[in-house]
């Protein structure tokens, strides 16, 4: 299940720090984000997406996450690569973690190495945005009298 | 020709299950076969859905050939 830069497809720059991992282990935030980290950079963003208790007035007990994993692996992977594209940055990792997780505990972690952190800081928004409308997790929250999957945006459909 | 079918999530639940076989004919475009899946599970009618062949989201152009990988599955959810 864990996918590490082993794996990586030999086109990427071997330099490169990058890694996208799956996970259904406790999310270590500051470890993360200190594996991202080159020489040449003076600025890293971490983005710690973690569990809320309220969604609206309900009361959320727990959430479980479901991926479609080597897809999402593939598009965190595409991701990774438009990002580097778009934005000045030297390297990018991100840790999803699936499962169940309680309250309070870190279900995604994006960090976002650059020279300058204004395109650290951009490159993080836009990754979680995008991980948001594209890569196949689900969450399922469950309250006190029910659960329910969640349903992502129409208007953020792929297509 | 057989090929598998995914589902997760609220599709899993709606189908009652995480996986199915399909016997399609050869030169099966996308959008026959998740319409096919679609009329045989009814009860995915009332989600949004997205496919993917072989872990990339579909166009619906795609063909599908023996052994492929479809899946069905409602609007991400992740982060």
């Amino acid at each position: 299940m864990r996918e590490t830069k082993d794996r990586r497809p030999k086109t990427q720059d071997q330099k490169s720090k990058d890694f996208c991992e799956l996970t259904r282990e406790p999310l270590d935030v500051g470890a993360i984000a200190r594996r991202v980290v080159p020489e040449t950079c003076g600025a890293t963003v971490t983005l710690d997406g973690y569990v809320r208790r309220f969604t609206g007035e309900r009361q959320t007990l727990y959430l479980e996450y479901e991926g479609y994993e080597p897809m999402a692996l593939k598009e965190m992977k595409k991701l990774i690569g438009q990002a580097r594209g778009q934005f000045e940055i030297a390297s990018v990792g991100i840790v999803h973690r699936l499962g169940k997780l309680e309250i309070g505990e870190t279900s995604v972690v994006i960090s976002v190495a650059a020279p300058h952190r204004r395109h650290a800081f951009e490159a993080c928004e836009w990754l979680i945005k995008e991980l948001k409308r594209v890569v196949p997790i689900w969450k399922k929250e469950v309250y006190a009298d029910g659960e329910v999957w969640v349903e992502g945006e129409k208007q953020s459909a792929k297509n | 020709m057989k090929v598998q079918v995914l589902f997760f999530g609220a599709t899993a639940d709606a189908v009652g299950k995480r996986e199915i076989e399909i016997d399609l004919t050869d030169e099966t475009r996308a959008n026959d076969a998740f319409q096919k899946i679609v009329r045989d599970y009814p009860q995915l009618e009332k989600h949004s859905l997205l496919f993917a062949v072989n872990q990339e989201y579909a166009s619906g152009d795609e063909i599908i050939r023996n052994g492929d990988e479809l899946a069905v599955f409602t609007h991400v959810s992740g982060g």
